[in-house]
């Protein structure tokens, strides 16, 4: 028998302890794989945003409006690559409960702003420019809707009314749009701002935000202090930052997720460290007087303080990896209803490796002092005892 | 049976003595049942001081008048055509001088920056009418005074300023290119207006370009039955498509869906934990028969009964667990209770409210710690009951 059987062997000795301690370990690192990946995609607004693209919002707040004169007067600062503009819609499809992301953007410029992120084929595209009822949905949505294009669809506004009183607007689905890459987000919906400004009862001539791309991002903080200069001391002042600034303090605003996360797997992990290495130095002491005769019959210890080792990490890897599959499973069980607030909810790569390395440090934390005891056992006294 | 009973009192007191003699094994069942009632309790008592501020928000003879589906205030437009209307409608009550007691509101989203993180946040300005104060219950200025009419003077709730930098007595605050001094502070007794920035109405409608437009209408009603009436009047007058609704319905509506998210995440986590747990007092319960597995079998050999085993075994889980669940409801008590904390509520501002913890939270955060000793004693009880004399007194 090799030394992993016998780490195999020693593991499953008993049983019912064994399992009890694997359960512990698997919830813990279930625990793990769910709340990392549930933080990383409601952070991934941050981690997703270009360097070089820049949001001009109103200095006041975000959800004032600015005029439509902006778009002009920013597309002509030195630096400024791409500008688009968008505006919020408020938008719900039949219920209110169906809230869903629609925005009213400027149909040319708004891929030239996002073409690394969203892809949508030069067809559509065009269609999108040329219709004005069109709208193009992201995969996300058209997937949880069963959209397709040809599809005429009713969005209505909990903001916005038509002048002629009616609540909501009429869209042809022109194309549907892709995300680049998995942790791209595709929930929302895009129409074009002309028909939207012709249409609506209030607010005509004004616009959320402008979203604009930089030369290069070296440019960020001249073209930025720029645009806000241009319009200070008028009736709509500006505030004009990275997008990846903007993301990250509207994350924020949701409260401080990080500091529960790290508290709740922190939590977690406490309790299995106590139980399993608790549990592990139990059953290594009960083992004394087998140790002693491994030394008698020539295990160095070196080769015992291995073993030892090798048991407990074996246990938690035994116990994490499922833990992390159903991580992996409930992240995508979930994805759907998650979609608007942590887009693309799932155990990535990066959080699988975190996890492993854990086990690892488990392992390693639960066993070393069992370990180090067992090593440094001697044959008489090992075998002398009861 | 009486002898029944002194077996088992004598079994339990064997068991609950021995705890020392396992203290480590003991000790870790022991936190880790009480971080499981932390982490329950934790987000219970989250859930429950979120809902307290929002929903204590609310009177039933107040009624708030928003856009037909417009769902918050800060979605909702109101013509002033329609504010007229409303003034002259059914079951609205008149102060001494014949007036309408209505206050029509203007609800906008300005920055401030959290003092927590040094991030901007948004928070609410509202314009209130002359009647709006006194519209909402228990509101008093603690320091300072209320605004001027006219002038571009600001009120600050407690909870704002408590979480939000630059919004001191006396300060000056710039919402865009205009300013405004801080005159006041006022005390709401602990409901959402706390977090609020307060103006006089044609104030906050000429400096942010918004002359004659409302969002909402506040209004005291003759008694909450009058509710009803001012709804039909609404809803047969074609120029009127808006909804009236309680205040207290409506703050019911908007403190339903952040308090049910913070539980939907809080007890599946806490059930999760709980599992984690119960391996763990299984273990140590499981291990308290084994090292007791001589002392049993001579009690059977002497003539104790299997049930005073049983009952020893699972009255020292549950004392475990008890002691568990005691400590982690008095740490969340000490750590938690009372942390002032904000979140983006339903009308997208920051709502600020206190954790707060109840004897009714509290009695779950116990009941889930019972049943993780119950379960986690009663196989290894069962297995102590059912121990083979011979088998125990060789092993």
């Amino acid at each position: 028998m090799n030394d992993f059987g016998l780490m195999r062997k020693n593991l499953f000795r008993r049983k019912v302890r064994a399992a009890l301690m694997i359960v512990s370990i698997l919830i813990a690192f279930m625990i793990f794989g769910v709340l990392a990946g549930f933080y990383r995609a409601f952070n991934s607004g941050e981690d997703r945003a270009a360097s070089d693209r820049l949001m001009t919002v109103n200095k006041i707040n975000f959800t004032q409006p600015l005029p439509i004169a902006y778009f002009n007067r920013i597309k002509a600062v030195d630096g400024v690559k791409q500008l688009t503009y968008a505006n919020w819609f408020g938008g719900y499809y039949q219920d209110p409960k169906n809230f869903m992301v629609v925005l009213a953007v400027e149909p040319e410029t708004y891929f030239d702003v996002y073409s690394r992120d969203f892809i949508l084929t030069p067809q559509e595209r065009q269609a999108f420019i040329r219709e004005r009822t069109g709208a193009v949905v992201g995969e996300a949505m058209a997937r949880k809707w069963g959209w397709k294009v040809g599809d005429r669809i009713p969005i209505a506004s909990n903001i916005f009314t038509q002048k002629n009183g009616a609540r909501s607007w009429d869209f042809n689905i022109v194309g549907i749009i892709k995300g680049a890459s998995d942790q791209i987000d595709t929930n929302f919906m895009l129409f074009q701002y002309a028909y939207f400004d012709e249409t609506r009862s209030f607010g005509k001539d004004t616009i959320g935000w402008l979203i604009l791309q930089t030369r290069s991002p070296a440019d960020n903080d001249r073209v930025a202090k720029t645009i806000d200069a241009m319009f200070a001391n008028s009736t709509a002042e500006t505030s004009t930052d990275t997008e990846k600034a903007f993301s990250k303090a509207f994350a924020a605003q949701f409260g401080n997720i990080a500091l529960i996360v790290f508290l709740v797997v922190g939590a977690a992990f406490v309790t299995i460290l106590m139980i399993v290495g608790n549990t592990m130095a139990l059953s290594i002491r009960e083992r004394t007087r087998e140790i002693g005769v491994l030394k008698t019959l020539g295990f160095s210890g070196g080769r015992i303080l291995r073993l030892v080792l090798g048991e407990s990490m074996l246990l938690a890897l035994i116990g994490g990896i499922p833990g992390l599959l159903i991580a992996a499973l409930i992240t995508a069980a979930l994805r759907n209803s998650l979609a608007n607030v942590a887009p693309a909810f799932a155990v990535t790569p990066e959080i699988a490796l975190q996890g492993i390395l854990l086990m690892l440090g488990l392992g390693l934390i639960t066993g070393i002092i069992p370990a180090l005891n067992a090593m440094r056992l001697k044959i008489a006294t090992a075998l002398g005892r009861g | 049976m009486r002898s029944l009973f002194l077996q088992v009192i004598a079994v339990t007191a064997i068991n609950l003595k021995s705890i020392s003699q396992r203290r480590w094994l003991s000790l870790s069942t022991v936190i880790a049942v009480a971080l499981v009632v932390v982490v329950l309790l934790a987000f219970l008592a989250m859930a429950n001081g979120f809902q307290r501020t929002i929903a204590g928000s609310g009177a039933q003879d107040i009624a708030i008048v928003l856009r037909a589906g417009s769902q918050a205030e800060i979605n909702s437009t109101v013509s002033r055509d329609q504010v007229h209307l409303i003034e002259d409608g059914p079951g609205i009550a008149r102060g001494a001088d014949g007036k309408p007691l209505i206050s029509p509101e203007l609800y906008l989203v300005v920055d401030g920056l959290k003092r927590t993180t040094q991030t901007k946040a948004n928070l609410p300005l509202r314009g209130i009418g002359d009647q709006g104060a006194t519209l909402r219950q228990g509101i008093r200025i603690s320091s300072g005074r209320m605004f001027n009419r006219g002038s571009n003077e600001v009120v600050v709730g407690k909870g704002l300023v408590r979480e939000f930098a630059g919004f001191d007595l006396g300060s000056t605050v710039a919402f865009g290119a205009t300013r405004w001094t801080v005159v006041g502070i006022f005390d709401a007794e602990g409901s959402v207006f706390e977090s609020e920035i307060w103006a006089d109405l044609p104030v906050v409608q000429s400096l942010f370009n918004r002359n004659n437009v409302f969002q909402t209408i506040r209004a005291r009603l003759t008694g909450p039955a009058a509710l009803a009436d001012l709804k039909k009047f609404s809803d047969d007058d074609p120029r009127l498509k808006l909804d009236v609704k309680s205040e207290a319905e409506y703050f019911a509506e908007q403190a339903s869906q952040t308090s049910d998210l913070i539980q939907k995440l809080g007890w599946p986590l806490a059930i999760a934990m709980a599992l984690g747990a119960l391996a763990g007092a299984l273990n140590t319960m499981y291990s308290s028969v084994a090292a007791r597995a001589t002392e049993i079998a001579t009690l059977r050999a002497i003539g104790f009964g299997g049930f005073p085993a049983f009952v020893g075994t699972l009255v020292e889980s549950l004392a475990l667990a008890a002691l568990g669940g005691i400590l982690g409801a008095a740490a969340t008590y000490f750590i938690f209770d009372g942390v002032s904390a904000s979140t983006l509520g339903g009308n997208f501002t920051q709502v600020v409210f206190d954790f707060k913890l109840s004897p009714a939270l509290i009695g779950q955060g116990l009941g889930m710690a019972l049943v993780v000793g119950l379960i986690g004693g009663l196989f290894p009880a069962l297995r102590a009951a059912r121990m083979p004399i011979v088998a125990g007194l060789y092993g």
